[in-house]
């Protein structure tokens, strides 16, 4: 290689940017350029007639070995990328770093034989723009990516996790090398079937338009919902899929708890209902003692006057005694037995306002009932109204709890005296009536016989709105703290109980008439007596034994010779041991008369020990305390009660009921 | 179909060509082992000679996604141009077999084309270079190059081929790695390669056969 030619091609090759090699046919280095001779920092000179094993002792791979001879012996052209050959020869750049190189080896037509040509690319600075615009594509992904608090991974087209950002790696508690390489579906196992559902969507449709939320595992087993979001890209050739899966755990277990709330809001409401039925029970208590406070002025003075008759007949009765002429005393204690037995009636009508009575549905007459409180209420509408009361005694009998009834009746006129501020007329009007279908109708009642009282006044009238709403409980006209709005509404309760009927016609200014319908009561007169009871008829115990245990001695003493009496014999007991003992043993025993409030045990007690020897033993119960009978619901047949205080007829009465067996 | 070309080979030629391209590619799947460590299976199902045309619908017909080819030029007794097909997802595959499992995804992104033009220039060359040393030519192969489209762009390259040329159209299937990839290689061939291949393969079926009756 001399002379001016060789000159020439010389240092055309020296000045290439690239790295040329030529090998003759035997593999021996026939060229060597002046930049593979820097890149190697070996002279031309050093490495003409070598080979390349020679002069780059291990650095010559199979690869480039079979590429020179494929070149040589086939003409075939060969590349060799840095790609999949890094570092093929030893090669630097002038400041001494690695130079990055591709290699392509081909056979050149040579004389005699063909050469092989090996051309070195320095790639180094393709590569370093790859790099660098991949790590500033990468750093701004990765500020998205890695700071993004929900878990984001990659996956190929089988669902081989690629990536996986810090806030998966927390969500799973697995580490970055635990989840990379391995199928995204083990974080799914169970709920398998919805993740694979997910991954088709997500290949057929590209991007998940709407989250799904499915059930991920993390490595210890513990459950956590996921709400999934996903998209497919692609990269060059390949499809990736990148799915955000957001922690919704926290957001379950709320949802969880709302739901379980509203599970038991039911019971709540429950509970609340219970409480409001109490409260409105209290209300309607209160609301009776609100009434007895309006009728308390008319009592007082009634009262008064009793006392008055009782304290006078008592004077005249001493002072007669002082004077020795008893001859007419009898008249005097006549009239003072006869006071302090309406005082009683009294005080017992105030018991019956205020519901401590037991409710008791017996027959009635209306007419004898609406009498026997016609001076109290007369008493309680006051001065400025004027009342009247029509009523006859062929009237048929009702059945109803006689207490309720004046109740009710008292209600109603309470209402009617309040309508009426400035004065007026109130008239109570009893009859029979017998209605056909549509009378009945028209009271929501079956047709027939009943007994109808009517308490109509001229006061101020109800306009329709009002009429509509009248028996709605709480509902009032009037001022806060003057009515509670339950009066009628109870009235309707009561009477619609006894299988009656309430009606109300009304206009504004003309006044108001209410009419409450019973049905009528077919059975015997001599039942229907609610007030004023007919004195038992005496002597009829003959030789029956009765058992009275009552600690009050007075009250005992009273009922042993009211027994003496009606010609029982009588056996006393003082509490409820000294009753029991007399049970228990063989005496004959007709009748129990015990107080329920006994020292040491108690009445009901004592029956329920005896039980098993005397299992039909007849009962009358005394108390005090009405309201615990007022249910009612422990008597049993056989058994009945009376409330203190009571007179010696109605005791009579009772104990004849009890042991005759006349079922009341 | 063979009788339908111009220049038809015979059912013997044609087991020859086959036997050929068996032994190329093996040849290549040996080079890709060493490269890839690990064990590679190139097995070639069915070579088959068609027009143009009709390998063109056979590859659109099959594949529906789009495709990357590598394609290199060779020169000497046949001329004509070299394409190793392949759908573009296997393709991806095929790189990732081939550098192994281990590196990053994005890397091998980056990675991708090289090694892409790389593999396709060792089994082209695998292929082209063994059929010419046992035709007993000497063929001038070009440097690897990378395409991307569908199968009709890469049978009307320029400049335009001329009417009637012949595609010699090997199946080949490719496993590594566990991996499976279909793909194709197709020969274009001008008349006159085809002719002068005729002629070669004739000329090498009688060596063999003289080998044999000789031994």
């Amino acid at each position: 290689m001399a002379g001016g030619a060789d000159d020439y091609w010389n240092a055309l090759l020296d000045g290439l940017d690239a790295g040329v090699v030529v090998l003759s046919r035997e593999g021996r280095i026939d060229c060597w350029n002046a930049w593979i001779a820097t890149a190697t920092g070996l002279q031309a000179e050093d490495v003409r007639g070598k080979s390349l094993q020679e002069v780059l002792p291990g650095g010559v791979s199979r690869r480039l070995e079979n590429a020179v001879k494929a070149a040589l012996d086939s003409g075939a052209s060969t590349l060799l990328t840095h790609a999949l050959n890094p570092g093929i020869f030893p090669l630097r750049t002038r400041a001494g770093r690695t130079l990055l190189h591709d290699v392509a080896v081909s056979s050149i037509a040579t004389h005699p034989g063909p050469s092989c040509l090996i051309h070195v690319s320095d790639v180094t600075m393709a590569i370093r723009r790859e790099r660098y615009l991949r790590e500033r594509q990468n750093a701004r992904y990765d500020a998205v990516v890695a700071g993004a608090p929900d878990g984001i991974l990659t996956m190929d087209g089988e669902g081989m996790i690629l990536h996986a950002n810090p806030a998966a790696v927390l969500q799973f508690g697995y580490s970055e090398d635990e989840l990379i390489g391995r199928n995204v579906a083990f974080l799914f196992f169970e709920s398998r079937e919805s993740w694979d559902r997910t991954w088709r969507r997500v290949w057929e449709e590209e991007v998940l338009r709407d989250s799904v939320e499915i059930v991920a595992h993390r490595k210890g087993g513990s459950a956590i919902h996921v709400e999934i979001s996903a998209s497919r890209w692609k990269s060059h050739t390949q499809s990736f899929v990148t799915a955000i899966l957001r922690d919704v755990t926290e957001r379950h277990a709320a949802a969880a708890a709302l739901s379980d709330l509203n599970a038991t809001l039911e019971q709540r409401v429950e509970e609340r209902s219970a409480q409001l039925l109490a409260a409105e029970e209290a209300l309607r208590q209160s609301y009776k003692m609100e009434a007895i406070g309006q009728l308390t002025g008319g009592i007082a003075h009634d009262f008064n006057n009793l006392l008055q008759g009782i304290v006078g007949a008592l004077n005249m009765v001493q002072k007669r005694v002082s004077e020795g002429r008893i001859s007419d005393i009898a008249r005097f204690l006549k009239g003072a037995l006869s006071s302090a037995e309406r005082a009683s009636a009294l005080t017992h009508r105030l018991l019956a306002f205020s519901r401590r009575q037991p409710i008791d549905p017996r027959p009635v007459h209306l007419t004898q009932l609406v009498r026997s409180i016609e001076e109290l209420l007369r008493r309680s509408l006051g001065e400025s109204v004027r009342m009247s009361v029509r009523s006859n005694d062929d009237l048929w009998l009702v059945r109803c709890d006689a207490n309720q009834l004046e109740n009710a009746i008292l209600n109603l006129a309470i209402n009617a005296r309040d309508a009426m501020p400035e004065g007026g007329r109130l008239s109570i009007v009893t009859s029979n009536r017998t209605f056909g279908p549509a009378e009945a109708s028209l009271r929501e009642l079956v047709p027939g016989d009943y007994v109808c009282l009517t308490v109509s006044d001229t006061g101020s009238g109800m306009s329709p709105e009002v009429q509509a709403r009248a028996f709605d409980p709480f509902y009032t006209t009037k001022p806060i703290g003057q009515g509670t709005g339950l009066g009628l509404s109870m009235v309707y309760g009561f009477i619609r109980q006894s299988e009656g009927s309430v009606r109300i016609e009304s206009q504004a200014g003309q006044g108001t008439a209410i009419e409450i319908c019973l049905p009528r009561f077919v059975g015997d007169l001599e039942q229907s007596i609610a007030i004023a009871a007919p004195p038992a008829a005496g002597h009829a115990g003959l030789d029956k034994v009765v058992l009275v245990a009552e600690d009050e001695d007075i009250v005992r003493l009273v009922v042993v010779e009211v027994l003496h009496d009606l010609g029982y014999k009588a056996l006393e007991a003082v509490d409820g041991p000294a009753a029991l003992r007399i049970l228990k043993s063989a005496q004959r025993i007709d009748l129990l008369i015990t107080d329920i409030g006994l020292p040491d045990m108690n009445g009901r007690q004592v029956v329920d020990l005896t039980r098993g020897e005397r299992p039909d033993l007849k009962v009358l119960y005394m108390t005090g305390y009405a309201e615990m009978a007022a249910s009612g619901d422990f008597l049993e047949k056989g058994m009945q009660i009376i409330s203190k205080p009571f007179s010696m007829d109605k005791l009579a009465a009772k104990i004849k009921d009890v042991v005759e067996g006349v079922v009341s | 179909m063979s009788a339908a070309l111009p220049i038809a080979l015979d059912e013997l030629e044609l087991d020859a060509l086959t036997e050929l391209v068996n032994l190329g590619i093996s040849q290549a799947a040996h080079s890709l082992a060493e490269m890839a460590r690990e064990e590679v299976t190139l097995t070639v199902p069915q070579v088959r000679m068609v027009p143009r045309d009709e390998a063109i619908r056979i590859i659109s017909e099959r594949e529906h996604s789009k495709l990357v080819a590598v394609h290199q030029v060779f020169r000497g007794d046949i001329t004509g141009r070299a394409l190793l097909i392949f759908p573009e997802a296997q393709s991806f595959e095929l790189v990732r077999a081939v550098v192994g499992g281990d590196m990053p995804i994005d890397e091998i992104i980056e990675l991708e084309q090289e090694a892409l033009a790389e593999t396709g220039n060792i089994m082209l060359n695998g292929c082209l270079a063994t059929i010419a040393n046992h035709l007993q030519r000497s063929l001038t192969i070009s440097l690897p190059e990378i395409l991307h489209g569908e199968s009709r762009e890469f049978f009307d390259l320029e400049p335009p081929p001329p009417p009637g040329d012949l595609v010699m159209f090997i199946y080949i299937n490719f496993a590594l790695r566990h991996r499976n990839i279909n793909g194709y290689i197709a020969m274009l061939l001008d008349m006159p390669s085809m002719t002068a291949l005729k002629a070669l393969l004739k000329a090498y079926i009688g060596r063999v056969a003289g080998d044999v009756l000789a031994g």
